[in-house]
C-alpha cells in the first residue's frame, strides 16, 4: 500500500485537485445555475495565493485562506450581478468572466508574471492536507445533498417555479450558490498553484471548463460521488493506457458523447438506476391499491361527459 | 372598491382582491376583479378555457406580475410579496399540469411541502414526517410512499400534488383542475377531501370545470369570462343564469339545463 501510494502520490494529488474543480462547477449545475465561473475563480484563488506568497512574504495557509475568500467574494459579487440570467446567458457571461481574469492575469505585468505566470510559489502543502481539505468540502456538499436541503436544491434547479410555490427562496439559492462554487474554486486554485508552485494565464482557460465538465459528465451530475468518479477516471487514464496521454482530447471528447448518449447521469446514475431497478423487484407485490384505483383502468366509465366536454370546448377568452 | 369592504364585514373574509388585472400585453387574461374569500368557505371558479382562471390563480400566489388591484390576505397587502413568501404567509396551491419531482419517490415530494416551511433539527423533521404521513393518508397515496411519480397513474399523480399542498398546512388552499383527468370515484373522494378539510376550517379556492361537482362541494361561485367576472353567488344560481349559461354551457347546455 505504502509503495504504491509513494509511486503515485503524484497522480493522487491530481485527482483530487481535479476533484476540487469540479465540484466548483458541479454544484451550481446542480442547483440549475449554469455557471463555469468555478475556473475563473481557480484562477483568483491560485494568483492571489501565488502573489502573497512569492511576493509579499504571506505563508502558505494565509495565502490560501485570502486566495479562497477573495475568489469567493468576487463570485459572489458577479452573482449579485448575474443571478437572474437563465441557461447559456448566464453560461456566457461566466466564461467570460473567466476570460477576464485570463486577460487580467496576462496584462498584470510584474504583480502577475505576464504570459510566463508565476513560478517558485512551492507552498508547504502536502497530500494529506489536500485531503483533509477535500473531506471538508465534501462534507458540506453532501449536507446538501441529503435530506431536506437536498430536496430544496433538486426543486430550485428541475422547477424554480415550483420551488416559490413552496416557499423557497430561489433568489437566495442561486445568489449562495456563487459565493459557495467561488470558494471552492478559489480553493482549488490556490492549493493548486502551491503544490505545483506555479500558475501562467493558460490555465485558466477554456480548457478548464471542458476538463470541468468531462469528470462531472462522465461520473454524475448529480452528487459529489459523481465527480469523485469522473476525477479518478480523468486522471488515471492516462496513467493507465499510455496512449491516453497523446491523443487526450479526441478520447475525452470521446468519453463525454458516449456518456452523454448512453449514460445521462453519468457512472453513477447508472448504479443509481440499477439499485433502484433491484429494490423495486424485491419489493414485495405492491400494497392493495384503493377501490378508485381500481376504477381507473381504461375504458372505464368517463365523468359526466355532457356537461365536462362541453365545457371544456366552449370556446371563450381571447384565444 | 366599496364592495370588498362591505364584504369583509361578514363573514370574514380571509382573501380580498380588489380591481385585479394581470395583462400580458394585449391580452387582458384578467381584467379588473373585485372578490373575497370568504374563511372556511369552498368558492369555485367557472369559466370557458382561457378566462382566466389559472391567470388569477398565478396572481394570488404572486407569480404573475400584476398589471394593477391590490391582493390581501388575512387583512394585510401582500401584493408587493415576492413569490416564495406566500406560501409563508399560508397560501398553497396545486398547478393545472402536475408538477413533481420526478427523481424522488413519493413522501420525499411529500415532504417538500414542509421542507421550507419547518425549521432545520430533529423535532422539524418529525413533525414534517408527521405532516407529510398524514397528507398521504388523508389523500389516499400512503401505500405509494416510497414510489415514484414516473410510476404513478395520472390520478395518483395528482393526489401527490393535493398531499403535498396540505402538508404545507396553509390557512387557503388553492387547487387548479384538482379532478382533471380523473373517473367519477375518484372525483368524488377529492371531493369528500375537501369537504372534510372545510370542516376543519381551510378556506378553498378550486377551479374546476366539472359543473355537477362545483355545485356539489362549494358554498359559492364565481363565474368568470374574458377576464372578468361576471357572476357569482350560490352554486345553483350562478349555473343557472343566463350569462354564465349563454357563456360557459353554451346553447345545447342550455337546452338540457
Ligand atoms: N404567460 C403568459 N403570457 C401570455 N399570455 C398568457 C400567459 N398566461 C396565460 N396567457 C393567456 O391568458 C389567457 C388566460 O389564460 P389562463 O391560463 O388563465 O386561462 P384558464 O381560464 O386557466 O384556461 P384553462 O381552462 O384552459 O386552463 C389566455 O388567453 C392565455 O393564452
Ligand atoms: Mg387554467
Amino acid at each position: 500500500m505504502m509503495a504504491w501510494y509513494t509511486a503515485n502520490a503524484v497522480v493522487v494529488q491530481a485527482t483530487m485537485t481535479t476533484l476540487l474543480l469540479a465540484l466548483s462547477i458541479q454544484l451550481p449545475l446542480r442547483v440549475g445555475v449554469f455557471s463555469f465561473a468555478g475556473v475563473g475563480c481557480f484562477g483568483i484563488g491560485g494568483y492571489t495565493a501565488a502573489i502573497l506568497y512569492t511576493k509579499f512574504d504571506v505563508d502558505t495557509w494565509p495565502a490560501v485562506a485570502l486566495g479562497t475568500l477573495l475568489a469567493g467574494g468576487l463570485c459572489y459579487l458577479l452573482g449579485l450581478i448575474i443571478h437572474k440570467l437563465s441557461g447559456l446567458y448566464l453560461g456566457m457571461a461566466t466564461i467570460a468572466f473567466s476570460l477576464i481574469v485570463a486577460v487580467a492575469a496576462t496584462n498584470g505585468g510584474s504583480l502577475t508574471g505576464g504570459a510566463s505566470g508565476i513560478f517558485g510559489a512551492l507552498g508547504g502543502i502536502t497530500n494529506l492536507h489536500v485531503l483533509l481539505l477535500l473531506a471538508l468540502v465534501v462534507a458540506g456538499l453532501a449536507i446538501s445533498e441529503y435530506g431536506r436541503f437536498g430536496r430544496m436544491i433538486d426543486t430550485v434547479r428541475e422547477d424554480p417555479e415550483l420551488a416559490a410555490a413552496l416557499g423557497i427562496n430561489v433568489g437566495r439559492y442561486r445568489k449562495l450558490t456563487f459565493l459557495a462554487s467561488g470558494l471552492i474554486g478559489g480553493l482549488a486554485g490556490a492549493v493548486t498553484t502551491l503544490l505545483r508552485s506555479t500558475i501562467t494565464p493558460a490555465e485558466v482557460n477554456f480548457h478548464m471548463v471542458v476538463v470541468a465538465l468531462t469528470v462531472i459528465i462522465i461520473g454524475g451530475s448529480s452528487s459529489w460521488l459523481g465527480a469523485l468518479i469522473g476525477a479518478i477516471v480523468i486522471t488515471w487514464l492516462p496513467t493507465v493506457l499510455s496512449f491516453v496521454a497523446d491523443w487526450e482530447s479526441i478520447i475525452y471528447g470521446f468519453l463525454v458523447a458516449l456518456a452523454a448518449i448512453f449514460l445521462p447521469g453519468g457512472v453513477l446514475g447508472l448504479a443509481k438506476d440499477l439499485i433502484h431497478r433491484w429494490r423495486a423487484r424485491r419489493r414485495p407485490t405492491p400494497p392493495a391499491p384503493p377501490a378508485s384505483e381500481a376504477e381507473k383502468i381504461p375504458g372505464g366509465e368517463p365523468s359526466s361527459p355532457a356537461t365536462e366536454r362541453s365545457l371544456a370546448s366552449t370556446q371563450g377568452g381571447t384565444s | 372598491m366599496s364592495r370588498s369592504q362591505n364584504d369583509s364585514a361578514d363573514p370574514r373574509m380571509i382573501f380580498e382582491a380588489d380591481d385585479v388585472a394581470v395583462h400580458f400585453g394585449g391580452v387582458k387574461a384578467v381584467d379588473g376583479l373585485t372578490f373575497g374569500l370568504p374563511e372556511g368557505k369552498i368558492i369555485g371558479i367557472l369559466g370557458p378555457n382561457g378566462s382566466g382562471k389559472s391567470t388569477l390563480v398565478g396572481a394570488i400566489t404572486r407569480h404573475v406580475p400584476l398589471t394593477r388591484g391590490t391582493l390581501k390576505f388575512l387583512g394585510k397587502d401582500y401584493a408587493g410579496d415576492e413569490p416564495h413568501l406566500v406560501p409563508h404567509r399560508g397560501i398553497a396551491r396545486t398547478f393545472q399540469t402536475v408538477r413533481l419531482l420526478e427523481e424522488r419517490n413519493v413522501l420525499e415530494n411529500v415532504l417538500l411541502g414542509t421542507d421550507s416551511l419547518t425549521a432545520g433539527g430533529r423535532a422539524a423533521r418529525r413533525l414534517g414526517q408527521e405532516r407529510a404521513e398524514q397528507a398521504m393518508a388523508r389523500t389516499g397515496c400512503d401505500h405509494l410512499a416510497k414510489v415514484r411519480p414516473d410510476e404513478l397513474s395520472y390520478g395518483n399523480r395528482r393526489r401527490v400534488e393535493i398531499a403535498r399542498a396540505i402538508a404545507m398546512e396553509p390557512k387557503l388552499l388553492l387547487l387548479d383542475e384538482p379532478t382533471a383527468g380523473m373517473g367519477r370515484a375518484e372525483k368524488e373522494e377529492i371531493s369528500t377531501l375537501m369537504l372534510s378539510l372545510r370542516a376543519e376550517g381551510l378556506t378553498q379556492l378550486i377551479v374546476e370545470h366539472d359543473v355537477q361537482m362545483m355545485v356539489d362541494t362549494c358554498d359559492s361561485l364565481l363565474a368568470m369570462n374574458f377576464g372578468k367576472l361576471i357572476v357569482e353567488g350560490e352554486p345553483r344560481e350562478v349555473v343557472r343564469n343566463p350569462a354564465v349559461q349563454e357563456a360557459y354551457l353554451g346553447k345545447q347546455a342550455v337546452k338540457h339545463a
